[in-house]
């Protein structure tokens, strides 16, 4: 930067931008064991910390069929015991070295994480690698855990957000194990700590896992540690298994989950869209930007900044292994439910049809490339970037050339993305909220199908 | 133990605004925010929430930025923005890539000049803020719980002791002359601190604050409105209906010692040894060894509030278990502290732990995309309320020398009944649809 004052945006008397200065990237090793596992360290001084995060590549989905949440299970009971540590002893071990931990499961993964002082960097990593070695599934601590999930699940079922993305799922994806998202009380009550045994042995597999370690260390002395630790843990690879596709969707159909006196409606509008692998992934990005995944897009300046209807509304790309789909959510006053899928259908249909500005487009790349700058700053955002890419096997270089691919992105990139991944034509609508309040508005979209808060198809 | 500092340099401008940079040149980014000393507890009486609300108009337009003009300048810029409302700050705040602080800096000096905005922005953004209080309250399981639910039973005076959301017929009261009397009143300069922390050279920021800010005029502030509360003399209780969640919940709050006392930083080691995650003995207690709750946890927020304030317990129980036993397991855990001092290692434990967890904050603290936001946070409360952002490098030396034997007078003068609130949300439908 100079001294001398900016030039000024003539527009509003606003300093333009000043010339960037690049990211730069942190010094990164990549190896793999002899074992499978693969190891990404990325080195970060500015605060005597580390966070390191164990992956494995399998998740609910891998389950889905015959136990659904039985990986999140899973991940749930292996902090609570190993075969030298009880529950108790690893929440001591974990305090002493300042650490927080965090064991769950997705749809595609697993991961045990923490976050601690790097001077107990090697504590850390001992305490990862005998969660994912040599869990021991207590049985009291299994049914203590199972017993809370129970409620959890009765909570969530009260929830009007999980309610609508459930039942999103549900609709786009059929029989594919991604139409789940959570078990219901009854399938938590049926788990077996032996189920948890054997998804542990046979899913918790170095071939299979990335350990990623970002914070202040030197990378020398950090992979010794982990060969070390790691290095004669061997478990084979598990077999991959095969979904059913998702269905094909030929029109707009209405989902209403009936949620007795609710003050606000729920909506979501959402289709099939792609994964992370695909060629367009980026214009389908860039394209969501503009129409409602950044603060200053169409969706959010119509329905929030001109008309009031709902304080948090979004759009969103989601990257699955398999399968991506594009949602639209937005929490409304009940009399605007209809109001708002209207004004939704007609952003994205405007998107679909009409060619962004040039100062739309130039302002979405910069928010993009710039968001991207501001994610790889922490420990955790590095850490998630990182974990995006090894992850999903994406190429390396990946995060390097992230910006440059934005930036070259044009106005007709962003609408054939939109016309492809923005289907209007068959979007699937979810309104989660009283019946009585919003049937009506509902029944204006499509035919409706009517469920209760248990997921149940029911008569209005 | 690692030697660790954070580089700050500050100054007053010639108008009272304080300024405060901390460089960081590990990734070209920075977080600029400007944090007033006015919160929810001053709002003027017959206008809950409007504190809030007129948060919400300060992204509405001001004299050369109109609205939707500041947040598409951030956003084109490649950066983020938010707003919070807290007890005694208001703050605004923006990540970007470092080549945009000058613009930054001129948006927030243009809304701290003058506010330009008119009645159909203040319709508009009261319907923004109902919905805002529907979803994360009244169409919400355990919405406002325990934050909205205990200052009313705890605090008797209205500046503790209101709804800070806002009830509706307030914020339907409110008028545009209203927000330009509050703009006027405390959103002043000299009421105020500028914020630079990541990738700015010191030197340089401070000229740019000057250039931007120093031209705004300082006004007289009111005098400090007295928040002190009357001396409790008992427990006091209070019930909230819960209309959707199935499980019983019981919030348990206790006020906390005056900010600057040597006491709050016992007390904030106290916080930990009971909450400091799952092996805080709440938690151990209620959830893992009695299995009275399936979830126990608390908080004291020590460093951003300056009148009283409560350290929370939160406890969900199961319904097969009454809230009076779910109390009572609880108050053991409190008479324990009261008989017998922490043990030195325990002690040890939770001190680690204390200092990793204000490092976590400072790095990071509100999501992955707001690098050093709570190191920001941090020294806007040390500036505001103590005079003194270096404390940044300081404060950690108060909690690691609290001892066993002031855990336990703490514990002993503090964590009493006459000094706590307990506020239960009883299930509509106990249980749930079972």
């Amino acid at each position: 930067m100079t001294t001398s004052a900016a030039p000024l945006n003539p527009a509003t008397g606003a300093p333009a931008l000043a010339p960037e200065r690049p990211v730069q990237w942190p010094h990164r090793e990549v190896a793999t064991l002899a074992n499978g596992l693969q190891v990404v360290l990325a080195e970060s001084h500015a605060f005597p910390k580390i966070a390191a995060q164990l992956y494995f590549r399998a998740g609910n989905a891998a389950v889905a069929h015959r136990s659904p949440g039985l990986a999140s299970m899973t991940a749930t009971v292996v902090r609570t015991g190993t075969a030298s540590r009880s529950n108790h002893k690893i929440e001591e071990d974990l305090r002493r070295m300042g650490a927080d931990l965090g064991t769950s499961a997705g749809a595609d993964s697993t991961s045990i994480s923490v976050s601690g002082l790097s001077e107990s960097y090697k504590g850390l990593l001992e305490l990862i690698a005998d969660l994912a070695r040599n869990a021991s599934f207590p049985e009291g601590e299994f049914e203590r855990e199972r017993r809370q999930r129970i409620e959890e699940t009765r909570i969530e079922r009260t929830t009007p957000g999980f309610l609508a993305g459930e039942r999103m799922r549900h609709t786009l994806f059929g029989q594919h194990p991604y139409a789940i998202v959570a078990p219901t009380e009854e399938q938590v009550a049926a788990y077996e700590r032996s189920q948890l045994v054997e998804y542990y042995q046979r899913h918790y597999s170095p071939p299979d896992a990335v350990l990623i370690v970002v914070g202040d260390f030197v990378t020398s002395e950090m992979f010794a540690r982990v060969e070390q630790i790691f290095g004669d843990w061997r478990v084979p690879q598990p077999k991959a298994s095969q979904s059913p596709a998702p269905p094909v969707q030929t029109g707009r159909h209405v989902h209403l989950v009936h949620l007795p006196g609710s003050v606000q409606t729920q909506v979501v509008v959402g289709n099939l869209a792609i994964t992370r692998r695909a060629p367009d992934w980026h214009p389908t990005v860039l394209a969501n930007a503009i129409y409602g995944g950044a603060f200053h897009s169409r969706l959010v300046m119509n329905i929030r900044e001109q008309k009031g209807y709902t304080y948090s509304p979004r759009s969103s790309v989601t990257a699955m292994r398999q399968q991506g789909y594009f949602t639209v959510s937005a929490a409304v006053r009940n009399d605007v439910a209809a109001a708002t899928l209207t004004e939704i259908f007609y952003e994205m249909d405007r998107i679909r049809s009409l060619p962004v500005t040039p100062d739309e487009l130039e302002g979405a790349r910069n928010y993009l490339t710039g968001v991207f700058s501001l994610g790889v700053a922490t420990l955790d955002g590095l850490i998630g970037q990182l974990s995006t890419v090894y992850l999903d096997r994406l190429p390396e270089g990946y995060l390097e050339t992230y910006r440059e691919r934005i930036q070259s992105l044009t106005a007709d990139d962003v609408m054939t993305a939109a016309r492809k991944h923005f289907e209007s034509a068959i979007s699937q609508i979810v309104l989660v909220g009283d019946r009585e309040q919003i049937g009506d508005q509902a029944a204006l979209f499509g035919a409706v199908t009517n469920y209760d808060a248990q997921g149940n198809v029911v008569k209005a | 133990v690692k030697q660790f500092r954070i580089p700050v340099e500050h100054t007053t401008l010639g108008n009272g605004l304080r300024v405060v940079v901390s460089p960081d040149r590990s990734a070209p980014v920075v977080t600029v925010g400007v944090y007033y000393q006015i919160g929810f507890r001053l709002e003027p009486h017959g206008r809950s929430g409007f504190a809030h609300l007129f948060e919400h108009m300060m992204f509405q337009g001001s004299e050369n930025a109109g609205k939707m003009e500041h947040i598409r300048l951030i956003n084109a810029s490649g950066g983020l923005l938010n707003g919070t409302t807290n007890y005694d700050i208001t703050n605004y705040f923006e990540s970007v890539p470092s080549n945009a602080v000058e613009r930054v800096l001129w948006l927030e000096a243009d809304r701290m000049r003058a506010l330009k905005v008119d009645d159909e922005n203040l319709r508009n953004q009261r319907d923004v803020v109902k919905e805002e209080v529907r979803v994360n309250v009244m169409n919400q399981p355990y919405g406002g719980f325990p934050w909205l639910d205990l200052p009313p039973v705890a605090f008797r005076n209205w500046p503790n002791a209101h709804n800070f959301y806002g009830d509706f017929v307030d914020l339907d009261a409110a008028t545009l002359a209203d927000v330009q009397h509050f703009f006027h009143t405390y959103y002043a300069p000299n009421n105020a601190v500028l914020l630079m922390v990541g990738d700015v050279e010191p030197a340089k920021a401070l000229e740019l604050a000057r250039r931007y800010f120093e031209d705004i005029p300082k006004h007289p502030l009111p005098p400090r409105a007295d928040v002190t509360e009357v001396p409790q003399t008992a427990e006091r209780r209070g019930e909230v209906e819960e209309k959707f969640g199935p499980l019983p919940a019981i919030a348990i709050g206790y006020t906390l010692p005056k900010r600057g006392t040597e006491e709050l930083n016992v007390a904030a080691i106290a916080d930990q040894v009971l909450h400091g995650g799952r092996a805080g003995r709440v938690h151990r207690r209620l959830v893992l060894e009695k299995q009275i709750a399936v979830e126990a946890d608390g908080s004291a927020e020590i460093f951003d509030t300056n009148g009283p304030t409560q350290m929370v317990s939160r406890i969900f129980h199961t319904p097969e278990f009454t809230s009076e036993v779910a109390i009572a397991a609880f108050d053991e855990v409190i008479a324990e502290l009261h008989e017998k001092p922490v043990s030195v290692e325990e002690l040890d434990a939770v001190k680690v732990k204390f200092r990793s967890d204000y490092y976590s904050m400072l790095e990071g603290g509100m999501g992955s995309y707001m690098p050093r936001f709570g190191l920001m946070h941090y020294l806007a409360c040390f500036t505001l309320f103590d005079g003194d952002p270096d404390r940044i490098n300081t404060a950690l030396e108060g909690f690691l020398k609290v001892t066993p034997e002031a855990v336990q007078a703490y514990a002993r003068k503090y964590l009493v009944p006459q000094n706590r609130a307990i506020v239960l949300r009883r299930p509509a439908v106990p249980g749930g649809a079972r």
